[in-house]
């Protein structure tokens, strides 16, 4: 400061706003709306598959990563029930949509924890296992599909799995928070790999319980189901890419438990 | 309203008139039943029952029937998915050896010659439909007739934590206005030489991917903003407030709630006694 | 004067800034008072309406100096919750600042939030919606309201908290003239009748003029000067100093008064300026220069329009009957209402929308023959908001973006690049994040970004919104620059005034087809025409239509410089009032 005021200098209580784990109420509000709007936005997949997903699944790490686990949770779950609620056509099962959002967030946002929140992955790392366990588990054990088509059939899910044990989950999570652009794409797309494909997993597991669909579905997903999940991911990593890129040029204050 | 807000039947009813909570629980009840049953005829009922309710609430037939047929090709892929090759598991259900055909492709088919489609299986894809639909629209029938204010008022008397119910509501408020942005970004992009339709698939992605960044940002930058205003109007997110609206239970809210669960209970007895609601019940 | 606002050497700084943005401010406001705040963007005008309630520090944090009372209670020592309860606060952008669901809702939100019990919440919507004219609009979703109402319902739920001030931050900046009005008739009224105090930040000059009681000029954090309308506005050298624009009539009196006419008192309201007028035009004489009109275009028609129609998909008529033809080379200023169809109309000539019937061609041929992509190449559309067309980590890639998209070879892309950030200098920024740079700049980048592509036709819609006078006429500086290299120019804006420097043709549209299609000298002299779709022509036509009547001859005058070159004083006694 080059001048002094002639007003006395006073103290300040900053107070600051309403917040969620640490992350500003009003983020999870527009990022909830965000994830509500993309949720209408359908990114028809790669030829062959016919299949669409909405854009909405391509961010729910990138939500986890700006607002931290709880926040980002939040975020994601409130932004599908409002998909959800205003056009219930668009989704399988309800829940297992809500769920999976919910899941991407946390999932993401526990990634880099650290302090008390050191082994909240593991909690996403449990809950992971068990869902792949019910998913295959029914499959193998009650429809009497082959081990075989569904390990091929599960490749993008316990992929995703297996990467968010193993300690490349907290590599992602450091490139991620690095100033390397290169890193940074490259942690992006595993990140998005292994938390989207949670989300997958969760939701999968819980569609499955009603679908139960047979042995040649089984087949037929092995093929598409890693292209539509790398679709995913790319486009996880180019949103997050620039939005993370254009977050560090506005200076905009962090969430406490952002990972970027 | 427009399709960017929720839906709302014109009419009252026995549903307008609960409150939002009896009908959560009412829908809990419906969603566990669906999910559970696997019965085809236990389950058209229910989802029978369900989109009876839809029209009785004054949800529109019209509404219903665009999202049935949205639905139809998926619902005929689970039929012939089922149909040929769900064997081994409605083998084990109705433990039955053998199954039987419904009709069988000529041997001479190409690729799919002799394959046999099971009367089983197309039962079995008949339940999965039913579950489908019932889980569906039982979100019409609780969401497009009940006030916003009082589905509201409702979650916070649930205890749902007031914070949670304030990101819905201004989610709710706010999510429009970002779908309309999307289309003048799209707009924008189309203006800079975009041409989509000349892309390839992956190239394609990465543009549509593009999108998402000038919404997001945007919405951030924004969030600076609605935090001023947030503070302006004496937000602190406390639930210790008072609200306009209020949230009352009737005497026919908790007769819907205690219904709910006696049948909820029923439905449990009768599955684990006498196997009502398994696939194989009245086969 | 028992002053409800007290400011008492207002220093302030924000966190991570090196310098104050706020520098020892001292003034008061007494009750039932109107005070304007004035100044470019950058002076402080909006940070010190947060301090009014204690938003800042108590949000922002940072260092705070001296002390601000507002009802006696200081606002730092109360928090910003019991402080929001004496301060009603109305911003700039409607959107954002509206966050419930219904009309009610919104009201009741504040209220709720201090614990007022249903009933009385109850007892008062009704009230502050009669106040601010939006009755029986309870249960109204925001997005069925005009932006016009969008800020009156921001100023009834401030009033619902019953503030002892009321403070509004350029609340009419976003809005289209008819919006505007309505606001400022509003807050006027709530001044006037209920004897509400209000402090207003606002870059509209003439409104101010004519509601404040006091103004405040803000400059560099400092307040420069602080006094009536007339004290502030009637010395138009102090204002132009700052890149501040004064009211017309205070211009053209300054100007007469230059040119050695004595003018006692420079009038800054329409009336008193009227009357001055006919003073000297008694005493005077009215010399109206000779006026050109543009010479007409002999390049032929490059835009063609012939009897379109265009209903939205949701049935809504947004066009009807609508036949045009823009000629090579001409600057055509587009105006009207919001929903009149002046964004539907440029939106045909992109391929954006295609007509429900009629033709649209451009160069002759049909548009709809051609891709959106295709037409990209030959009109240039600059939309209303740069950020939604913004896509890009850096300025030379944003600029680069199109160019690649339409496979320009590699030197080329690089060659264009770099004059399109030259010309809008923006080459030291070229490595810099978009974002990174302040709203003004993120314009810039966008209209580099589209002259990369070397389009024929520029179409800049609203490019002035949000934009101080010093930023708006930089932009339009740029469209004649471009004009005088041979494209044509279409331009839409709200902002009539700033237009005679630059355009030569105006279209006036209304309700979805064209009022008026006239050079620019005879449309903003329809000043009954142009009001009934509730645009307010420039003061100095106004000026310029009263010496017609005086002198019974048609003057088409446009600014105020050539209002004041018309009067003529042989003898320096006559002195105007």
């Amino acid at each position: 400061m080059t001048e002094q005021p002639s007003g006395e200098e006073r103290e300040i209580k900053v107070l600051g706003g309403a917040a969620i784990d640490g992350a500003p109420l009003a983020y999870v509000v527009v990022l909830a709306a965000v994830v509500a709007g993309l949720a209408f936005i359908p990114l028809s997949a790669v030829i062959g598959s016919g299949k669409s997903f909405p854009m909405s699944q391509a961010i729910f790490p990138l939500i986890g990563w700006i607002l931290g686990p709880v926040a980002g949770a939040s975020a994601n779950a409130i932004g599908a029930l409002i998909g959800v609620l205003v056009a219930p056509h668009t989704t399988t099962v309800p829940a297992a949509t809500i769920l999976g959002a919910f899941m991407g967030g946390f999932g993401a946002g526990a990634m880099a924890g650290g302090g008390s929140r050191r082994r909240w992955w593991l909690v996403v790392g449990v809950v992971g296992l068990l869902a792949y366990a019910a998913y295959a588990g029914r499959a193998v054990l009650q429809n009497g599909v082959g081990v075989v088509a569904v390990i091929l059939g599960s490749f993008i899910d316990w992929s995703a799995l297996l990467l968010y044990l193993l300690p490349t989950r907290k590599m992602a999570a450091r490139w991620i928070g690095g100033q390397d652009l290169g890193k940074l794409t490259a942690g992006l797309f595993l990140g998005t790999w292994m938390v989207a494909g949670l989300t997958h997993l969760v939701s999968s597991t819980i569609v499955y319980y009603v679908l139960n669909w047979p042995a040649p579905v089984w087949a037929a997903m092995a093929p598409v189901a890693p292209i539509e999940h790398a679709v995913r991911c790319v486009v996880g990593t180019v949103i997050g890419a620039g939005v993370i890129a254009g977050l560090r040029a506005i200076g905009l204050v962090k969430a406490k438990f952002a990972a970027y | 309203m427009s399709k960017l807000g929720l839906q709302s039947v014109g009419r009252q009813s026995l549903f307008t008139r609960l409150d939002f909570r009896s009908k959560l629980v009412m829908v809990a009840v419906i969603s566990i039943l669906a999910f559970v049953w696997e019965s085809p005829i236990a389950g058209t009922a229910l989802a029978l029952s369900v989109i009876t309710a839809c029209l009785l609430a004054g949800v529109k037939w019209s509404y219903l029937k665009w999202v049935i047929q949205l639905t139809m090709p998926f619902f005929i892929l689970l039929i012939l998915t089922h149909g040929f090759w769900n064997t081994t598991q409605v083998k084990l259900l109705t433990s039955r050896e053998v199954l039987r055909p419904l009709f069988t492709v000529p041997r001479n088919w190409w690729l799919i010659g002799g394959a046999s489609m099971s009367v089983e299986g197309v039962l079995y894809a008949i339940n999965v439909i039913s579950k489908m639909l019932t889980l569906v629209l039982v979100v019409p029938l609780a969401v497009f007739t009940t006030d916003l204010n009082n589905m509201i008022v409702a979650m916070v008397r649930a205890r749902l934590p007031y914070k949670l119910v304030f990101i819905f509501s201004s989610t709710l408020r706010f999510f429009p206005l970002l779908f309309e942005e999307v289309q003048s970004i799209v707009e924008a992009q189309r203006l800079r030489g975009l041409a989509v339709e000349k892309m390839g698939p992956l190239q394609r992605v990465r543009v549509y991917a593009r999108v998402a960044v000038p919404l997001i940002l945007g919405a951030m930058a924004r969030s600076q903003q609605l935090e001023v205003v947030l503070q302006s109007r004496a937000f602190t997110g406390s639930p210790d407030r008072t609200y306009l609206h209020q949230s009352t239970l009737q005497s026919v809210d908790y007769a819907v709630m205690a219904l709910s669960a006696i049948l909820l209970v029923l439905a449990a007895a009768l599955y684990v006694g006498w196997g009502v609601g398994k696939f194989s019940w009245l086969l | 004067m028992d002053p409800i606002l007290v400011l008492d050497k207002v220093s302030y700084q924000y966190p991570r800034s090196p310098q104050l943005v706020l520098r020892d401010i001292s003034l008061q406001v007494g009750r039932g008072e109107f005070l304007g705040l004035i100044g470019p963007t950058g002076a402080g005008k909006s940070t010190l309406c947060l301090a009014l309630n204690g938003i800042v520090p108590q949000f922002y944090g940072g260092r705070f100096f001296g002390r601000v009372a507002v009802a006696g209670l200081d606002s730092l020592e109360h928090p910003v919750s019991e402080m929001a309860r004496h301060v009603g606060s109305v911003f700039q952008d409607p959107e954002t600042q509206l966050i419930s669901t219904s009309v009610e809702n919104e009201i009741a939100f504040a209220l709720e939030n201090l614990c007022v019990p249903s009933e009385e919440i109850k007892a008062r919507i009704p009230r502050v919606l009669a106040a601010v004219r939006l009755e029986g609009m309870e249960r109204k979703h925001p997005h069925e309201l005009s932006g016009g109402q969008k800020q009156r319902l921001a100023i009834a739920a401030a009033l619902a908290m019953q503030p002892d001030l009321l403070v509004l931050d350029e609340p009419t900046s976003q809005l289209d003239p008819l919006g505007a009005q309505e606001v400022f008739a509003v807050v006027h009224e709530l001044n006037r009748e209920l004897g509400m105090t209000i402090v207003m930040a606002s870059h509209a000059a003439e409104e101010m003029a004519e509601h404040a009681d006091r103004v405040a000029l803000l400059s560099a954090g400092r307040l420069v000067r602080i006094g009536t309308p007339a004290e502030v506005y009637g010395h138009p050298e102090l204002l132009e100093e700052r890149t501040l624009r004064p009211p017309q009539v205070a211009r053209t009196f300054y100007l007469m008064q230059q040119r050695g006419v004595l003018v006692r008192d420079i009038p800054v309201r329409l009336r008193p300026a009227l009357d001055a007028l006919d003073t000297l035009s008694r005493d005077c004489r009215i010399d109206p220069p000779t006026t050109q009109q543009p010479p007409t275009q002999s390049g032929g028609a490059l835009l063609s329009i012939r009897n379109l129609e265009y209903v939205y998909p949701d049935g809504t008529e947004a066009l009807r009957d609508v036949s045009l033809d823009v000629g090579r080379g001409e600057y055509v200023l587009i105006v009207g209402q919001n929903g009149a169809g002046k964004t539907t109309l440029v939106k045909h000539f992109l391929g954006l929308l295609q007509p429900t019937s009629g033709t649209v061609a451009v160069g002759g041929t049909d548009v709809r023959q051609l891709s959106v992509s295709e037409l990209a190449r030959s009109i240039g559309y600059v939309a209303q908001n740069p950020n939604d067309q913004i896509f890009n980590s850096t300025v030379g890639d944003e600029v680069a973006f199109a160019l690649r998209n339409l496979r320009c070879p590699l030197n080329e892309v690089e060659e264009r690049t770099l004059a399109g950030l030259q010309a809008m200098g923006l080459v030291e920024q070229r490595h810099q994040h978009p974002l990174s740079l302040p709203q003004g700049d993120r314009t810039r980048i966008v209209i580099a970004a589209i002259l990369a592509m070397r389009p024929e036709v520029l179409i800049l819609d609203e490019p002035t919104t949000g934009q101080d006078f010093q930023g708006a006429r930089f932009i339009l500086d740029i469209s004649r620059r471009l004009h005088q290299t041979g494209k044509t120019i279409l331009v839409i804006t709200h902002h009539l005034y700033l237009m005679p420097d630059y355009a030569g043709r105006v279209i006036v549209m209304g309700k979805g087809t064209i009022l008026l299609d006239a050079p620019i000298r005879t449309a903003y002299h329809q000043v009954d025409l142009l009001r009934s779709t509730f645009l307010d022509p420039p003061q100095a036509v106004l000026l310029a239509r009263h010496l017609s009547e005086r002198v019974g001859q048609d003057i088409p005058l446009l600014t105020p410089r050539e209002v004041a070159d018309c009067v003529v004083c042989d003898s320096p006694e006559v002195q105007a009032p």
